[in-house]
């Protein structure tokens, strides 16, 4: 979160607050007012905790409670007052109080609209900036905190942004508990650089690495792709909004890393008062949504000869499944206590959070033990500092996955005839090792029993902050922040011996990464009323930041039998060390024009380390406008001022960088060889460049917020043109220099598209509300630009990159075709023959993200969310189909099998072969399915308890049932067509292998206060 | 304001004290700090030594494919299939078999380049300093010469963009005038104790690898007499080697999984010549390989990874007189100095001897009879030194094989990025 959002929320009323105040000379000589008075949903009529409330014109405020009451003294003299009720998030409201000779006052209930198009809402725009919405030409969505933490079975904040944030691709990686999840908003913004968003938790850049320590999800060798990522470290519980900053128009302030967007993080701050507990608990109960379709047929057909125990086709054998011992019901249970309170200048918050989870895949589980403390004090009238820490440590017990070579569990049944028995071999005191012998191919029974790939990671992420009004008469505030984010990543493999084959003597790798990221953020920001209609409003900043990731592997391989650690004959051991620093200062100038027209132009200068001295400073430009035509008088008095009750057009412009793919890439690096016993230098092939520059994004982005019959339908749109040009990408060399390559500023690519988010009151009736949220995103990319122009870059299996074709699209063989387009049959097989030409056969990128949503209370205490997400027109890669035919253990190869009997008899029975038909393995077109689907995402129901039922136990109650990802609608054939196997690759996208699915989840829930 | 201004300045530069740019890489050292001192140029002469001796590989696999002494155990390996099929399969001009003899002869010459420029900067005595010279003049002028043993033509002038490919002849001077600069620095700058103590392994003669070149490439050239006096220059009893000692592997070894040399090598060897059972493993039973329906054998020598690899064998210098005598017309001299080489029994030195009977003079008097005699026992004596696509180029029909291709392609990244070429 951004340290001017939490002034505003919460010291601005601690610094007024006269209780207990010694040194402050606030006091009026009177006895003070006291206002109370609670807030709630306007819609849900649920109440809402942390809404800071405002006595305008004074300097005197609170925050809201759990129980969303709040109260204020304000020890001012008698007259007219307004009082303003705002929340990140939401349109303000305004209460007119008359004060008089009655010293308490009761407001009674205000509420607060959630609505997309809340002009009043407080948005952040860049470090230390924050801007009503309004003032702001680009699009910021918020997702409150309290959505956050009710998403069901969401662990991990990315996971629970799912269906939430208009046209962003979210998708979790894998099944597995902890499993990666990537997001992508505005599409894919790089080729060889990273393509998730920035992370910023309470102003502290934070780490969302998902870069592999162990290969677990597709070769070891090749991938990089890890079942995690970092961001999964944060506690839902404990946010309080979630801010997108999709791209360059809104986050130009972020500078050299914000080419993927931001997402900002605000945590809950103490509150004022005695302390107020909260305590929530969950159980869940998740199953995988289906199993792979194995063969069950009892005669032995091609791959049971080659492969499993048969002798001969036809032979009958007994058929196993050995998915039956993998998947089990995984029972998690979610738990967070939180105590928050304060009194005179200081306010605290304070959570701890346990969460356990078991995997759908037996042995895969997840634990994430989680503390907070937020403590804020106010030194004087002009000075308050507030100190953030949390301490996180998760540990997950990993299963391999994916392609082979890795002893994937699921991998092994689909590569296996199911003829083959996997279970324990009592006599010879084993699991029998897999008959695929040599190819990496486990027993998966054997894994899951006596393999090990568990990740442990123990963080801290801390800030201290200090908000500094040097000039009492003036709106000036110096804000400076400084925030840490330290961990340390602790992964292991293990494979004993005797796993993969009689001579396999097993291996051990146990990978640390010590990571550490830190920034300092100084702020100033001057606001200043020039004549009565014109506002400034001038923000200047500095900002340096420090990256260092240091990873160290020691692993061994002949192993003794029983040695669980890294030792023996054969060990090495290597170390890596990455630091990126970077500094940069900004300046924004916002103009306001009669509270109806805002422009707002931006600088923001940066230089990083990763860049040589002469492209180290680059400049960061933004400016946009935002229009309020309902502000107008014309409008107002005319009809379609009726109709259109808030209409705001926008537009914004901004330009952000992207780091490079590696930190040294500016310099000519040596590399150590031993030669004859002596050590001596070699230049590395790549060659170094001074003269590397950030990849560059631009976007225009266009669109207006509309509000019909004052709110009861808001629609948000928004259209985006971006390009990303000086794009990383290696250069070949003449090998006649004695290198080989050399990263350049060469590629350039274009994403274009439109956001919709519509949100409707359909009905708010007493004991009966409804509302619906629907959100739709296009977005089109296309490479423009290459190293040449007949560049494919291939990258893992068929994900390529090609001039003029959207990223990451599906290139390899395909079906044979006559001149009338049908697919040719080889009378070999009886199946399509295959064309020897590569082509482009499929988009992983979808055409349309979508989500609706759906919210009902049903009397005063039950409240029902549903929550459907999908996607539209991108395609999978379906590699888990293509090996369980080709093996022969797939249930379609019951036919061929039948087939191949009967040709026994009868030798003019046509054939169907799918099991090792080379042709057909390498006819990638026949893989490539259609992956759209929509999700059952969330189902909530909540039913509130009435208090008097609780007695004095608790303030408040409520019991929660929920599930996740209850029912998919797909026409894709395989298990779950969101997941990859190669994680948060860029490029790679869209391939299912052997991948564990998105489980479904049931929860039952209960949160108290007191 | 303006006050408020300063300290805002002032705190600012607190937190941004420690704040530099210049981060270093610490994984890897850069140009500049290897090229600073002198344990950076001593480093970067063993890495140029071990750029050559760890990819020698790559200097001979071409042509002992090309030509009959190796086959490939496994016929799935296209880029090897075409180096042993020729003309019948077309030749990629990316495959690695074309572009690894390119690439590791210019990162050597680079590395050479980067010493040359570089010794002069650092404060050597002038015998090191010189020594090391002559080292980086030598080893440029290996890499260059087994670079035209590949291709066409090649560029020498890699230091400017888009360097332009130079012909045979060009090439070949070039290499001589290298080696014979190399030869003349080395006599100016006498014995260096951190040459032959940080530098170069005791295994390597400095001196009599640049006579042997010299000899080499003054044959290869033509210059016959020159290539006599250089050879004559060579002590035959100090063999120059590349070493492999743990963990180092020699790289002929490492490429025993892919390729063995053909049984025919041993099968058309004369009776009696024990050459064949130094280089291969008689012993043992042929087993099948490509091109189809050859046989293989498991290599005899580099059947270790720490086995050594000669640069030159001391034979080679006598046939590269006896061929030079030849072409000279001075038939009875050749004939002596292949008689030597055939008729030695014992060694002092690891080489191939291969006790035959010496051949009469009426068998041997005619420089055809010399040629192919010379053919025959340069294959025998010099057997996977990367010596015998050249051989072929030389002896022609004296011989009885025919290379499979003539010169590799240039490669097509070479093609792609320097504008001179239009290939």
């Amino acid at each position: 979160m951004d340290h001017l959002a939490l002034r505003v929320r919460t010291l601005l009323p601690l610094l007024f607050l006269p209780i207990g105040f010694s040194f402050s000379p606030l006091v009026a000589q009177e006895q003070p007012y006291q206002i109370r008075g609670t807030v709630v949903d306007a819609v849900t009529e649920r109440p809402l905790p942390s809404v800071q409330v405002i006595l305008r014109g004074t300097n005197i405020g609170s925050i809201t409670n759990e129980a969303g009451e709040f109260q204020l003294r304000a020890p001012v003299a008698a007259g007219t007052y307004t009082l303003a009720v705002s929340s990140l998030g939401r349109a303000t409201a305004t209460r007119s109080l008359v004060l008089g000779t009655e010293r308490f006052i009761d407001v009674g209930t205000i509420e607060l609209e959630e609505s997309a198009v809340s002009l009043e809402a407080l948005v952040i725009t860049g470090a230390g900036v924050v801007s009503e919405r309004r003032r702001v030409g680009n699009v910021v969505e918020t997702v409150s905190g309290e959505a956050v933490a009710e998403a069901p079975g969401a662990t991990a904040l990315d996971v629970a942004l799912q269906g939430r944030v208009t046209g962003a691709l979210i998708s979790e990686n894998s099944g597995q508990p902890g499993g990666g999840v990537s997001v992508r908003l505005r599409g894919t913004n790089s080729i060889l650089g990273g393509a998730e968003p920035l992370y910023v938790i309470d102003g502290v850049l934070v780490d969302n690495s998902s870069a592999a320590l162990v290969g677990l999800g597709a070769n070891a060798s090749t991938s990089g792709a890890a079942l995690s990522n970092r961001i999964a470290d944060i506690d839902p519980d404990d946010i309080e909004d979630i801010q997108v900053l999709k791209g360059a128009a809104a986050a130009a302030l972020y500078g050299s890393r914000a080419n993927n967007g931001v997402i900002i993080v605000t945590t809950r701050q103490g509150q004022q008062g005695e302390p107020r507990f909260r305590f929530k608990t969950s159980a869940s109960w998740s199953r995988t949504p289906d199993t792979y379709d194995l063969l069950d047929y009892p005669f032995a057909g091609l791959g049971d000869v080659a492969f499993g125990p048969a002798d001969s086709i036809g032979q009958p054998v007994e058929r196993f499944d050995v998915q039956d011992e993998i998947y089990r019901t995984g029972f998690g249970t979610n738990s967070q206590l939180s105590v928050s309170g304060g009194s005179g200048g200081t306010s605290y918050y304070l959570s701890a959070g346990w969460d356990d989870e078991e995997g759908i895949v037996r042995s895969s589980d997840y634990q994430k033990r989680t503390g907070r403390l937020t403590l804020s004090q106010l030194f004087s009238e002009q000075l308050s500092a507030r100190v953030n820490l949390s301490v996180m440590q998760t540990e997950a017990a990993f299963v391999p996955e994916g392609e082979q070579g890795t002893g994937g569990v699921l991998t092994a049944a689909i590569f296996i005839p199911t003829s083959f028995d996997f279970s324990f071999d009592t006599i010879a005191g084993r699991f029998p090792i897999s008959p695929l012998v040599g190819s990496g191919h486990s027993n998966p029974l054997d894994v899951l029993a006596n393999w090990r790939a568990p990740e442990e990671v123990v963080r801290f992420i801390g800030s201290l902050g200090t908000d500094w009004t040097p000039l009492p008469a003036q709106d000036f505030t110096v804000r400076y922040l400084f925030g840490i984010d330290d961990y340390r990543q602790e992964s292991e493999f293990f494979r004993p011996p005797l796993s993969l084959r009689p001579q396999d003597t097993g291996f051990i790798t146990n990978p640390i990464r010590l990571s550490r990221q830190f920034n300092h953020d100084l702020t100033a920001d001057f606001g200043r009323r020039l004549s009565g209609s014109f506002d400034t409003r001038t923000t200047a900043g500095f900002r340096y930041t420090s990256s260092t990731s240091n990873v160290l592997v020691a692993s061994a391989s002949d192993l003794a039998p029983g040695q669980t650690t890294v030792g023996g004959a054969n060990q090495f051991a290597s170390e890596s060390i990455d630091e990126i620093r970077t500094v940069g200062g900004f300046i924004q100038e916002q103009l306001s024009f009669a509270e109806k027209l805002f422009l707002t132009g931006g600088l923001n200068v940066e230089g990083s380390s990763a860049f040589g001295a002469d492209q180290r400073y680059q400049l960061f430009p933004k400016a946009n406008a935002s229009y309020l035509l309902h502000e107008e008088r014309f409008w107002r008095e005319s009809a379609i001022g009726d109709l259109l009750t808030a209409l705001r057009l926008r537009a914004a412009y901004g330009e952000t960088g992207g780091q490079p793919p590696g930190a040294y890439l500016r310099f000519d690096n040596y590399f150590d060889v031993v030669y004859g016993g002596r050590s001596g230098y070699v230049a590395s092939q790549t060659l170094g460049n001074p003269d590397l520059e950030p990849e560059r994004q631009r976007e225009y982005e266009l669109g207006f917020d509309a509000g019909f019959w004052g709110g009861r339908m808001d629609i948000v749109f928004s259209y985006y043109d971006r390009r990303v040009t000086d794009l990383v990408l290696s250069v070949p060399q003449p090998l006649s220099s004695g290198a080989e390559q050399q990263f350049q500023n060469v590629g350039e690519l274009t994403n274009k598209g439109y956001e919709i988010g519509v949100s409707t009151t359909n009905l708010d009736a007493p004991g009966f509300s409804w509302r619906t949220r629907f959100s739709l995103g296009h977005n089109e990319n296309r490479v423009e630009e290459l190293v040449t122009d007949a560049d494919t870059l291939v990258t893992r299996y068929l994900n390529a990159v090609v001039e003029g074709e959207p990223i990451g699209v599906f290139y390899g063989r395909g079906y044979q075709r006559d001149d009338a387009g049908n697919i040719v049959i080889d009378p070999a097989t009886g199946l399509g023959a295959r064309a020897p030409d590569f082509k482009i056969i499929g988009d992983p990128n979808p055409d349309f993200v979508a989500a609706l949503g759906n919210t009902f209370t049903l009397g005063e205490n039950l409240e029902i969310d549903v929550l459907f997400d999908g996607r539209f027109g991108n395609d999978v890669a379906n590699f888990t189909r293509r090996i369980t035919e080709f093996f022969g253990s797939d249930a379609v190869v019951e036919e061929e099998i039948r087939r191949r009997i009967a040709a026994k008899t009868d030798p003019t029975v046509e054939p169907r072969i799918y099991t090792l038909n080379g042709g057909r393995i390498t006819n990638y077109e026949e893989y490539i399915e259609d992956g759209s689907f929509i999700k059952l995402r969330e189902v909530s129901a909540r039913y509130r308890l009435d208090p008097a039922w609780l007695g004095g136990f608790a303030e408040g109650a409520s019991i929660r049932v929920a599930g996740r990802n209850l029912y998919t609608w797909t026409d894709y054939s395989g298990l779950d067509p969101e997941i990859n196997l190669f994680s948060a690759n860029t490029v790679a996208r869209g391939v299912d292998f052997a991948t564990t699915p998105i489980p479904r989840t049931f929860i039952i829930g209960l949160d108290l206060t007191f | 304001m303006r006050a408020s201004l300063k300290r805002i300045l002032f705190l600012c530069m607190l937190p941004l004290a420690a704040c530099d740019l210049d981060i270093e890489n610490p994984n890897a050292l850069t140009e500049e700090e290897v090229l600073a001192d002198q344990a950076g140029i001593i480093s970067l002469a063993v890495g140029m030594q071990g750029l050559y001796a760890g990819n020698f590989e790559e200097l001979i696999q071409a042509s002992a494919l090309v030509t009959d002494e190796w086959g490939t155990t496994t016929g799935s390996l296209l880029s090897y299939r075409t180096l042993l099929q020729g003309p019948t399969v077309d030749i990629v001009s990316d495959f690695g078999v074309v572009e690894e003899p390119f690439e590791t002869a210019f990162l050597v010459v680079r590395s050479a380049n980067t010493i040359l420029e570089n010794v002069g900067g650092v404060q050597f005595d002038a015998a090191t300093a010189g020594s090391i010279r002559a080292l980086a003049k030598l080893f440029k002028a290996m890499a260059l010469g087994a670079a035209i043993q590949h291709f066409e033509e090649i560029p020498i002038d890699v230091s400017v963009p888009d360097p332009v490919f130079q012909s045979r002849d060009i090439v070949l001077d070039t290499v001589i005038a290298l080696l014979e600069s190399a030869r003349t620095e080395l006599a100016a700058a006498g014995p260096s104790a951190i040459f032959d103590t940080r530098v170069v392994p005791e295994e390597f003669d400095v001196g009599n690898t640049i006579d042997a070149m010299l000899a080499r490439y003054h044959l290869i050239d033509g210059n016959y007499s020159a290539a006599i006096t250089a050879a004559d220059r060579v002590d035959l009893t100090s063999l120059s080697l590349f070493i492999y000692p743990t963990p180092d592997i020699n790289p002929i070894f490492n490429l025993g999984i892919y390729v063995s040399p053909l049984a025919s090598f041993v099968a058309e060897a004369e009776p009696g010549d024990e050459r064949p059972a130094f280089w291969v493993d008689v012993s043992a039973t042929p087993t099948g390989g490509t091109p189809p329906d050859t046989l293989l054998l498991p290599f005899g020598q580099y059947g270790t990874p720490d086995d050594p690899i000669p640069v030159f064998l001391p034979d080679e210098m006598k046939l590269i007189q006896a061929e030079a005598y030849t072409r000279l017309g001075d038939f009875d001299i050749a004939r002596g100095l292949v008689n030597e080489v055939r008729t030695q029994s014992s060694s002092t030195v690891e080489e191939p001897v291969a006790n035959l009977p010496a051949i009469p003079e009426a068998a041997l008097d005619s420089e055809a009879e010399l040629l192919a005699q010379i053919a025959y026992e340069r294959r025998y004596e010099l057997y996977e030194q990367g010596l015998r696509w050249e051989d072929v180029r030389r002896f022609g029909e004296a011989l009885t094989t025919v290379p499979t291709i003539e010169f590799l392609p240039i490669p097509r990244q070479e093609c792609v990025t320097n504008e001179t070429l239009d290939c």
